[in-house]
């Protein structure tokens, strides 16, 4: 009796409310090795200073943040042990973890939290950078192991922030004072994450570890993991079901494949793992100028997508139609947006007429991320020119869309950013003006500039928790009627792996915490 | 001796050349739309007008391109291939760490269809207008005619899923961490696929060429002459058919050689295979100049390696040609 | 007309070259008729997607990932791909041969210099030339077609000096310089006509290196995406090869085909050209 009290005390306190659930339904072993694939080849894996998915998925497993999220975007303690928020809403007090050890054997204290919060991440981190400016008035030390943090007034969606993908604790002992980009560790990366840097084989893959004296007793469970770079996508599939790799996560996988391969014995599918991240696709318009400045058109052409079809056929039925901005995984999210669009053709004719359209091209810019893009774009084509709009495809490489993109050289082109689990986190870049030429890709490329969009953004990221699904759920409608991009499907990025790998995604950063409860049945 | 001083009058001119290709590839890739800092910016998913300046910064984009191609310039000549600031590297261990790999795979491939071209080249000519002959070109054809990547992608899917025979993608088992003789058996199983791939679609190209070349000679009066001696048929195809059949045969192989670098791309991409091709390709849509850079000068210095040699060769070969340093 | 017959007869006598001969015409009869025997544009979806093929229903080569008729786009495809191969391939021979000949006749500095461009274009691995190229100037027909023949002429300029190299001291070529024929006679009367056998296989293997090419361009996603060509449709079904064969397969075949034509037919000529051969062939 006292064992299971014991249990159920250090289940929700200590321990995240997953492996516990875990634990109860079966009896995981320790030990053995876990192959999986990752592409691209990332370009480093301290992940405060490279945020690319690739990274993620390799450095999430190194580095750690203060919070994990649980599916539902609930924060859990990760190197905070516990945190406190005032009834101002402005002072969060955040009491960290003792004991922790960074992976070269020295100690994790509140001055590595403040070096990376105050200098660290501000200097190599953008959206940290503009929420510290905007929103955050002072982050100290009050204690060996507590953090305060200061706001300038009530930012609601600050704990999102802290995830390990782009939020990690970086050792102040390594990183103060140096060029943090040049820095030769980076290439030997220390964190205190559940494991460890091995090795990196250029071309080939990079091995991590199992981290001994990792501060949760019984985890990791694995002794090693091995990420394989694969560039084709034919070959994953092959690697995959000769058994030369147990897990694919979405990037590196085929919807096609996953129909495929899901119907082979001892292989499971999961769609979870994406709740932080929420990629919402859609087709994004240059609206500075042309026939797309007019919102008669834009409406006519969302009228001519048959969104469905794109599901079924591009995304093999993974994911869900989108009616607006915002992704049903992230908070605020309405039940249904006001004005919703079905596929209709005769409606778009009509409409695509009113506006004036006088037969002009429209340069779609087509996005070089594989064949889901180059598939949508054909779809779209056809689609629009069968409601009398003619459509130029464009094919660059990553480099020329990147560019392309950035400068908003194209009529319409795809994009699916993260949506970070909140709307002023992800969502609002996009579409207010203050984000239009920034230099990204995932910025207000279309130039669309809507005084009172800015505003309700403005006033959503810092409105108490009450107020904000109001004000979003405007937003949501508004962008739902104005159409700076055609809203279109709402990913679900399957993560395919052996059923006899268990507890891989268990949080909502997914593949991005994935060493940290796996373990591999005997 | 004249060879000799052949041989250096051209080192020093393709020196020159060198450099000169050096200069030129630093203005073409340039042109590319994008540039190494806007490609990150990219990948971060959210930027902004100062990560951006950091980024050229660290690229040494932000400086006047006079300056930066006079930098290059400068580190090119005492050899010094730079620094990738994407990876945090020195090119040039990027460069020799991936090298090898290729050397093996393409060398492998290069050598093996060298000799199946060859003799089936000669074979097909000595049997000419014979079912052999159509045979043979037939079957040559059909691996030159079908692309390269289906052919590699069915390799997979015959032998390594299908059959089981061998791994589909690497060039190693990948945390089985052998060593000695297993290490290089283990090497050796990988390598079958991608090389014999690779090979199948060069030798085409060498059995047609030996064959139209073979009969080319075949029918040349000194080898009449060698007939009407007396001579066995086999001994003149050997002594002198051949010999004199190569030359064309020496300069596509000349020319595949220098290829070695960036001929093998696909099927490093296919196979997963950590080589220099890939490393390239990368490099190209990540625009990482310096990495870029490096690949395509060490790739010059090869091809102007090769062309000397079957320069050479040819000079040996033929004593008749008279060629000017 | 007697002469012509004996003419054609003498082709003929080598069969793979008539059979090369045949499917070729076939394949461009195809490709010039595919308007009127699919009328349809390639690219509408007009089934349901991945029907394999069925040959006694409508349609034949099944369907392809969004619903297209994967026989209305072999058909189609090959107006882009065969435009592709012979116009690169002659844009190639009309750099190529002239470089390579006059470097080859005239050695000293002109061969430097012209061997020298030809370096240069050479030690940049012609794939990645290909695709730098294709990536400045924007996938489209027409720059696809310029890379191409961009990496595909040192080769031939190559080939060509050397068989040129060698022909020069013959006997035959000395005699002609002493009795002072010009170097551009020269040139056109003794030595090309003999560097024409290994031209004519170049040139045949080159149409179909460079229907290969931009089949590995479309691969990696720097086809031109608004034109539909057999490299395209490989590109668009290679991710589907496990469950889906017939999408790749086809247009597959249609380029081994053409390219197995192409080199027959080229056999023949190369055949027939050869004088000795001829001998032989009488004896």
């Amino acid at each position: 009796m006292f064992r299971s009290t014991l249990k159920s005390l250090a289940c929700g306190v200590l321990l995240p409310l997953t492996i516990c659930t875990a634990a109860q339904a079966q009896q995981p072993s320790s030990g053995g090795t876990l192959q999986l694939v990752v592409t691209p080849e990332p370009p480093g894996i301290v992940t405060g200073l490279v945020t690319n998915t690739p990274s993620q998925m390799v450095g999430g497993n190194i580095f750690e943040s203060l919070l994990r999220f649980d599916q539902s975007l609930k924060p859990m303690p990760a190197l905070a042990e516990s945190w406190v928020i005032d009834a101002q809403e402005t002072t969060y007090t955040f009491t960290l973890r003792q004991g922790v050890k960074w992976h070269d054997g020295k100690d994790f204290s509140a001055d590595d939290v403040v070096f990376s919060l105050n200098t660290f991440l501000p200097q190599v981190n953008p959206r940290w950078r503009n929420i510290m400016k905007a929103h955050v008035q002072s982050i100290e030390k009050t204690s060996a192991n507590t953090i305060v943090i200061k706001l300038q007034h009530i930012f609601d969606p600050l704990l999102l922030m802290f995830e390990n993908g782009s939020m990690p604790m970086v050792p102040k002992h390594i990183y103060d004072g140096t060029d943090f980009a040049k820095n030769p560790m980076n290439n030997t990366p220390v964190g205190t994450g559940p494991m460890k840097f091995k090795e990196w084989v250029a071309g080939s893959h990079i091995e991590l570890v199992r981290n001994p004296d990792y501060y949760i007793k019984g985890l990791p469970r694995l002794d090693r993991a091995i990420f394989r770079f694969i560039p084709d996508a034919a070959s994953r599939a092959i690697a995959f079901e000769t058994g030369q790799v147990d897990v694919m996560t979405g990037g590196s996988l085929e919807s096609a494949d996953v129909q495929r391969l899901s119907k082979t014995k001892g292989v499971c599918v999961s769609t979870a793992g994406w709740e932080l991240f929420a990629p919402l696709s859609y087709f994004q318009l240059n609206v500075r100028s042309g026939p797309l400045a007019n919102k008669t058109f834009r409406k006519g052409l969302m009228y001519a997508l048959d969104r469905e079809l794109i599901r079924d056929v591009v995304w093999s039925g993974f994911g869900e139609i989108a009616d607006g901005p915002i992704s049903s995984r992230t908070r605020f999210h309405p039940e249904k947006a006001e004005p919703s669009y079905d596929y209709n053709p005769e409606q778009a004719r009509k409409l695509i007429q009113q506006s004036g359209y006088k037969g002009e091209t429209l340069n779609y810019l087509v996005a070089p991320y594989g064949e889901i893009w180059s598939r949508t774009a054909e779809i779209a084509k056809q689609l629009f020119s069968d409601v009398g709009v003619n459509i130029n495809l464009i094919t660059t490489d990553a480099a020329g869309w990147n560019q392309r993109a950035r400068a908003g050289e194209y009529d319409i082109t795809n994009n699916w950013p993260y949506q970070y689990g909140d709307p002023a986190l992800g969502v609002s870049r996009m579409w207010v003006s203050s984000s239009i030429n920034v230099g990204s890709p995932f910025s207000n490329t279309g130039g669309y500039s809507n005084p009172e969009v800015d505003k309700l953004f403005e006033r959503g990221a810092t409105a108490s928790a009450a107020e904000r699904p109001v004000i979003f759920k405007q937003i949501h409608n508004m962008l739902a009627d104005e159409l700076p991009a055609l809203w279109s499907v709402d990913i679900q990025f399957p993560t395919l792996y052996r059923c006899k790998v268990h507890d891989f995604v268990t949080t909502a950063s997914g593949a991005n915490d994935g060493l940290l409860n796996a373990w591999i049945e005997k | 001796m004249a060879t000799v001083r052949f041989v250096l009058i051209r080192l020093l001119k393709g020196a020159a050349v060198l450099l000169a290709i050096a200069a030129l590839n630093f203005f073409l890739i340039r042109a590319a739309p994008g540039d190494p800092a806007s490609v990150l910016a990219g990948e971060a998913g959210a930027s902004d007008p100062i990560y951006l300046e950091q980024l050229r910064q660290r690229f040494g984009l932000d400086r006047p391109v006079i300056e930066q191609l006079a930098i290059y310039m400068k580190n090119i000549a005492t050899l010094d291939f730079g620094f990738s600031a994407r990876n945090n590297r020195p090119v040039l261990d990027m460069i020799m760490e991936r090298l090898p790999a290729t050397l093996l795979l393409t060398g492998a491939a290069f050598v093996m269809s060298l000799i199946m071209g060859v003799v089936l080249g000669v074979l097909a000519a000595v049997k000419v207008g014979r079912i052999s002959d159509t045979l043979i070109t037939l079957f040559a054809l059909i691996f030159y005619a079908t692309p390269l990547f289906w052919v590699a992608l069915m390799g997979q899917v015959v032998f390594a899923l299908k059959l089981g025979w061998l791994p589909n993608i690497g060039y190693v088992t990948v945390g089985a961490d052998l060593t000695g003789l297993a290490y290089v058996t283990d090497v050796a199983l990988h390598l079958v696929l991608p090389a014999m791939t690779l090979a199948l679609f060069y030798m085409a190209l060498y059995a047609r060429i030996m064959r139209a070349s073979t009969l080319e000679v075949s029918g040349a009066d000194f080898i009449k002459t060698a007939r009407a001696k007396g001579l066995p048929e086999g001994y003149i195809t050997r002594r002198h058919v051949a010999r004199n059949a190569i030359l064309p045969v020496v300069t596509l192989a000349g020319l595949q050689a220098g290829q070695i670098v960036g001929g093998a791309v696909l099927i490093e991409t296919i196979f997963a295979w950590p080589g220099i091709g890939r490393l390239m390709f990368d490099a190209l849509t990540q625009r990482d100049y310096q990495v870029l850079l490096g690949v395509f000068f060490c790739s010059s210095a090869l091809v102007v390696l090769f062309n000397i040699i079957t320069d050479v060769v040819y000079r040996i070969a033929d004593p008749r040609i008279q060629m000017k340093a | 007309m007697n002469g012509l017959l004996k003419t054609f007869l003498h082709f003929a006598r080598n069969r793979g070259a008539v059979v090369g001969v045949v499917v070729l015409l076939l394949i461009i009869a195809c490709a010039v008729l595919a308007p009127q025997i699919f009328p349809q544009s390639p690219w509408r979806m007009v089934g349901r997607p991945m029907m394999q093929p069925d040959f006694g229903g409508r349609f034949i080569l099944g369907t392809d990932v969004v619903g297209r008729d994967i026989a209305a786009a072999v058909f189609h495809g090959g107006r882009a791909s065969l435009l592709v191969g012979l116009v690169a391939t002659a844009a190639s021979l009309l750099i190529g041969v002239p470089m390579g000949a006059l470097a080859g006749y005239f050695g000293g500095w002109v061969d430097d210099v012209l061997m020298r461009l030809t370096e240069f274009f050479q030690t940049i691995p012609a794939f990645a030339l290909a695709i730098v190229i294709v990536a400045i100037l924007q996938p489209s027909i027409v720059t696809i077609i310029v890379a191409i023949a961009v990496v595909s002429w040192p080769p031939v300029a190559r080939l060509v000096r050397g068989e040129v190299l060698s022909l020069r001291s013959r006997e035959y070529v000395q005699a002609a310089i002493v009795i002072g024929q010009s170097p551009l006679r020269i040139l056109f009367t003794q030595i090309l006509p003999n560097v024409i056998a290994p031209l004519i296989i170049m040139g045949s293997l080159m149409v179909g290196s460079s229907i290969l090419l931009e089949s590995a361009l479309s691969f990696l996603n720097l086809g031109d995406p608004n034109m539909m060509s057999w490299g395209y449709l490989i590109g668009a079904g290679r991710t589907r090869l496990l469950d889906g064969w017939w999408i790749s397969f086809f247009p597959g075949i249609a380029i081994f085909l053409t390219v197995l034509a192409l080199n027959l037919v080229g056999e023949g000529l190369n055949d027939f050209f050869n004088p000795r051969l001829r001998e032989r062939g009488e004896r």
